[in-house]
């Protein structure tokens, strides 16, 4: 009876069309959000006393960092599932974060060296915060060149999901990489826990940006959500239903 | 002109906006390819399964 609600949620057609439904929801409010924070953190907010106007990076950068860990927690925690509980919605999931992730980890990683160059004299240490990231790339595109040498979406998927849950352990590292390793990289710029380390003014546009991106992230989960669902269903009189026009 | 010219920094600041907004643009583009393609492909087998459901 409790579990109803999960079954339901579980269930293709319905995710389907609740997905479809819920996708202009995150993706408006991620745009005028996005928007909102490039004019904050391009315009509005001051130049930094240290580094001028060259740690404006920060509005692009910490954003898709941000999303490159949130998108690969997203993706191991619903391959779990569907491996425990045979999910398919949940795999499909999982497969929907890839992408996402792994273009968003290539943004990190660009707009981190560039933000490097002027300000460290180099484009690329092999420091132990932009190592670890790195090493989510090659996770993000070994996931899914794993799913793609199977014609089976099935086993894709099971096989697929072992390394994603694997992976994970990779997360923390990235995280905490500033603070356990002598790292060239800058400490965290938001301290969650504790006052913050940048005046509102500057603060403001970075957080805008974060629910900004965090907004995106939904709506192409969703899009790419139903593409996948659909993907795995042979079953023929819902799909009739779902692409009734 | 002191704005595009970001204190000296328009060579990093610059590129690394426009890398970030066309990563975003491609996920857009991605994200509905796929979903249009998930659904071309739906129907194709539709017409060729028949009704087994």
């Amino acid at each position: 009876m409790a579990w109803t609600w999960f079954h339901r949620l579980a269930s293709p057609p319905h995710i389907y069309r609740v997905a479809g439904r819920l996708t202009p929801w995150f993706a408006w409010p991620a745009a005028l959000l996005i928007v909102a924070g490039l004019i904050g953190g391009l315009v509005l907010a001051p130049p930094d006393y240290q580094q001028g106007d060259g740690y404006r990076i920060l509005y692009v950068h910490v954003p898709s960092a941000w999303l490159s860990l949130m998108a690969y927690t997203t993706l191991a925690v619903a391959a779990g599932v569907g491996l425990i509980w045979r999910m398919k919605v949940a795999h499909a999931v999982a497969a929907s974060c890839a992408p996402i992730g792994a273009s968003f980890t290539f943004a990190a990683l660009v707009t981190g060296s560039l933000w490097g160059k002027p300000m460290w004299g180099t484009y690329w240490q092999w420091d132990p915060r932009l190592t670890s990231e790195l090493i989510l790339l090659f996770l993000y595109l070994g996931y899914m060149g794993l799913r793609s040498a199977f014609d089976d979406v099935q086993r894709a998927d099971r096989v697929s999901a072992v390394l994603a849950v694997v992976g994970v352990v990779n997360v923390p590292i990235i995280h905490y990489s500033v603070i356990w390793w002598n790292s060239l990289h800058q400490g965290p710029s938001v301290m969650m826990l504790g006052k913050p380390t940048m005046p509102p003014s500057m603060l403001i546009p970075l957080l805008i940006m974060f629910v900004g991106f965090t907004l995106f992230f939904g709506a192409l989960l969703l899009v790419r959500l139903r593409g996948e669902v659909l993907g795995r269903e042979r079953t023929a009189s819902w799909i009739r239903e779902a692409l009734r026009p | 002109m002191a704005f595009l010219d970001m204190g000296g920094y328009w060579a990093y600041v610059w590129p690394a906006y426009a890398v970030t907004l066309v990563v975003m643009a491609l996920n857009i583009i991605w994200a509905r390819q796929l979903l249009k393609r998930s659904r071309k492909e739906a129907l194709r087998r539709l017409s060729i399964g028949g009704n087994q459901t």
